[in-house]
């Protein structure tokens, strides 16, 4: 019996071992893949098919995109936080969301995407189609190489150039390729533009129009240029030392700052000239309609589309329920929840609002007075001994504001998907005494008020401490959102996303203008044409800081806010033993009717966060088998 | 059955034999010596008040090896450091990025518990410190000793309720940019206002430090002593 089952044991290993001699065995194809040959069998459909994947690769920061890269959110569902959370724009209702040491790391998928194009480039000229076809292929290469390594430079400073497919012969050494200057990997970005812009069609249609066009270029070239322009100019405020810097891997001469913003006015310059391209609804006749034409833009882009302004110039479409976001679940407020068990997480933070100017003082960021001695710096909470201005409404301190924080941010008792938005903090009672972000209520003549502004914790939205989708900084958040209640399924949200628009090439001229001092008429026209449509009809000089006020506020939440301070080198300043704010609405019962107090205070339950200058750059990642050279301090 | 058996035990002779295979890590000794000392001012031989988050780190490379990467150690805030788990051997170190002059890399050879000092010069020179409280609020005067020539960029009084209170580890901080070349004569006063700051409460006690930030990159803070206060 023992032999018996040796033999059969031999029998079997010798059987599995012969069966791996199989006669060409490492010559056989794969049946799940494609060659090139079958591929481009038809070289239009095959480059078309080929063309898809790469534009799925692309580093675009859409509703998917989190600081750590895109992979990041997946295991725990797209959106569940944001690059929103790591600047001043908003806070967690549940967590302090910290920028890890780091964090932004996309070189592997960065380089996988861009050995990816270069087969294609390596493979063009042995395909068969027209030359007006493969030069159109060949810039759309390039514009997918921009934007691949725009994606990579702006998180690891100067980079391996690699412009052709690697092979492998070998001999490893021959595959290492040391990094360029952090300049000549930015002219590298700029002069792949070019040749995007040079043979990219001017209009797509029909299943093409999502490809790019050359304005799609002209726009990544701005964007690109402006944050080179910016590393150049700024990089004193946070310079950093080491090898890195010494050979010119990270950091730029400030004298080639001039150089950058003028590439810069002139890619945007031809978008703007081109005459295809405008705002959504420039001239609204009301504050009103203004917020209204904000909100809706974000909605649904597609609308922007028709008509002869355009203001979209490359979206990301979203078309498959089940396969999109889930913006519409974790950040509507609490009350909209339709039975999703973790709403509320998108917080506008109060130095965000803060921003926004007020009708009455164009040109200036109005910080929200609270009380008559009007100090905005003290965030020490309630204090019985300063008087309050009372309001009769909820909102009615927001009256004057910007019509695009209403289209931003949902405020304190407006409506939202058909229901009234609950956002109070508390009440002072008729005695004095305040309960403040406390589970209470009160009978005063007959009616009974709670602090949250309803008995129930579904029917209101803000502050209760032991809840985690309250807001905690008294702003909850709309842009991007859908009007309409949305089913509470993972994924469902389909809206798309606009990531180049025209508002955004308009601020990038502004601020080349206004920091380079080069075309200060039409800087000052772009500035105050954005202005004009959010309803404002006073127009300000052209000056950095209001270029840098209506970034944060046109383009707030499409994770621009986090490159602005990355390139500016404004992160460690905004962001040192930095405390996040709230604006408290309370209901002040000493007088009758009772009316509405409001109180900046530091946010409950939230930490101070510091910004260290070493994470301006990310940690390349595999040095000791790549042999390149490390950003400094890591 | 018995046979049966018999391939069980064959099962568990082969994996206890290749699971013997991985059970040595290394076979390098384990860190055994120790590396301590100060960061002493030069001139007066004092210690070199430090931050301990985000400070001055001492940067080491251990030799013997082909691209020896760079480790750091913190310093404790009043300017001494340990670290009890060094390997024996050979290191290149010196201070980096922190409140002094830079010195050249040193080669030491770290055996047993071994002492390096490092004399270094600090940019600033924090002296004549008073902090205390006076009525509801805590008043700082100091003087300022630049070492280098160039601008101050800042000057701070911090407090945290922990020792290792400064720039970085602060609950409040009451601070004036300078961005001037200071003179040894002038005296700086700062004041924290303890009603306005409601996270400082009253009756606890709290850790006071004044500190100086010299205008060049990446540096940090020179300080005197923290100073405790009940307020």
């Amino acid at each position: 019996m023992l032999q018996l089952m040796r033999k059969i044991l031999l029998l079997c290993t010798v059987l599995i071992l012969s069966a791996g001699c199989k006669k060409n065995f490492l010559d056989r194809r794969p049946t799940d893949k494609l060659d090139s040959k079958a591929l481009f069998a038809d070289p239009l459909v095959g480059t078309r098919v080929y063309m898809a994947n790469l534009y799925g690769q692309l580093p675009i920061e859409d509703f998917r995109f989190y600081d750590r890269g895109w992979s990041y959110v997946e295991w725990m569902a797209p959106s569940v936080v944001t690059t929103a959370f790591l600047t001043d724009e908003s806070i967690h209702s549940q967590w302090d969301v910290k920028l890890a040491d780091g964090g932004t790391s996309w070189w592997e998928p960065g380089y996988k995407l861009i050995r990816d194009v270069n087969l294609l480039i390596d493979l063009l000229p042995e395909l068969s189609m027209t030359e007006d076809n493969r030069k159109m292929i060949m810039s759309e290469c390039s514009f997918i190489r921009a934007f691949a390594y725009f994606g990579l430079a702006k998180r690891y400073g100067g980079l391996p150039i690699i412009k052709t497919a690697q092979k492998y012969s070998n001999n490893v050494d021959e595959l290492k390729v040391p990094r360029s200057t952090e300049k000549d990997t930015w002219d590298f970005v700029l002069s792949e533009c070019d040749k995007a812009v040079e043979s990219l069609p001017d209009v797509r249609s029909g299943d093409d129009k999502r490809r790019a066009t050359k304005w799609a270029a002209y726009a990544l070239k701005s964007r690109a240029a402006l944050y080179a322009a910016s590393i150049a100019k700024h990089w004193n405020k946070a310079p950093l030392s080491g090898e890195a810097v010494d050979k010119g891997l990270v950091g730029i001469p400030a004298a080639e700052a001039n150089r950058y913003y003028d590439e810069c006015i002139k890619a945007a310059a031809a978008i703007m000239n081109s005459g295809k391209y405008g705002l959504y609804k420039p001239t609204p006749a009301s504050r009103e309609e203004a917020a209204n034409n904000y909100t809706t833009l974000f909605q649904d882009p597609n609308a922007a589309e028709s008509g002869t302004a355009v203001e979209p110039i490359f979206i990301k479409g979203y078309a498959k329920v089940g396969e999109g976001h889930n913006y519409d679940l974790w950040y509507q407020p609490n009350q909209t929840s339709n039975g999703w068990a973790n709403p509320g997480r998108m917080n506008p933070s109060l130095e965000f609002v803060d921003q926004y100017e007020n009708y009455s003082t164009p040109g200036e960021a109005h910080p929200i007075v609270t009380t008559t001695d009007g100090d905005v710096n003290n965030y020490n909470g309630y204090d019985a001994s300063r008087t309050y201005l009372r309001f009769d409404g909820p909102n009615d301190i927001f009256k004057d504001k910007d019509a695009r924080l209403w289209g931003t941010a949902v405020l304190p008792g407006t409506t939202w998907k058909g229901k009234t938005i609950i956002i109070q903090g508390g009440y002072i009672q008729p005695d004095g005494v305040a309960k403040i972000e406390t589970d209470a209520n009160i009978v005063v003549n007959g009616t009974t008020y709670y602090t949250f502004g309803a008995a129930n914790w579904t029917d209101y939205s803000g502050f209760n401490p032991s809840n985690l989708q309250m807001t905690r900084s008294g702003f909850s958040y709309k842009k991007f959102m859908q009007p309409a209640l949305m089913p509470p399924v993972e994924r469902n949200a389909i809206t798309d996303w606009m990531e180049f628009r025209y508002a955004e090439v308009m601020l990038n001229f502004a601020e080349a203008a206004a920091e380079s001092g080069a075309s200060q008429a039409e800087g000052t026209k772009a500035l105050n044409d954005l202005r004009r449509r959010a309803g404002h009809t006073v127009d300000i000089p052209l000056t950095i800081g209001s270029v840098l006020r209506e970034r944060t506020v046109e383009l707030a939440f499409e994770n621009h806010r986090y490159w602005d301070l990355m390139r500016r080198r404004d992160f460690h300043t905004v962001f040192n033993n930095t405390s996040r704010r709230a604006l408290v609405p309370v209901l002040d019962l000493r007088v009758t009717p009772a009316k509405y107090i409001f109180i900046r205070k530091t946010a409950s339950k939230t930490v101070q966060i510091t910004f260290l200058p070493k994470w301006y750059y990310v940690s390349i990642p595999g040095i000791s088998a790549n042999g390149l050279v490390q950003n400094p301090q890591y | 059955m018995i046979i049966m058996k018999r391939i069980q035990l064959y099962a568990v002779a082969v994996s206890m034999l290749l699971a013997s295979s991985c059970s040595k890590l290394d076979n390098y000794g384990a860190p055994d010596s120790a590396l301590y000392g100060s960061i002493l001012d030069i001139k007066t031989n004092e210690l070199v008040e430090q931050d301990i988050i985000n400070g001055t780190q001492i940067e080491f490379l251990e030799q013997g090896y082909e691209n020896p990467i760079s480790q750091y150690m913190v310093i404790k805030n009043d300017g001494t450091y340990r670290n009890n788990l060094v390997f024996s051997g050979a290191y290149d170190i010196r201070p980096v990025r922190g409140n002094c002059l830079p010195i050249d890399m040193q080669r030491i050879q770290v055996k047993g518990s071994t002492q390096l000092d490092f004399k270094v010069q600090p940019y600033i020179r924090v002296q004549n410190v008073s902090i205390q409280k006076i009525g509801t609020k805590v008043v700082a005067t100091f003087n300022l000793e630049q070492t280098v020539a160039g601008k101050v960029k800042k000057i701070g009084l911090y407090a945290h309720p922990e020792p290792i209170v400064g720039e970085p580890v602060r609950t409040v901080a009451a601070e004036q940019q300078i961005n001037t070349t200071t003179n040894i004569n002038t005296v700086y006063r700062l004041e924290i206002d303890l009603p306005a700051n409601a996270s400082l409460k009253p009756g606890k006690e709290y850790f006071f430090r004044v500190g100086a930030l010299i205008d060049v990159p990446e540096m940090k803070p020179n300080y005197a002593k923290a100073v405790r206060i009940v307020i």
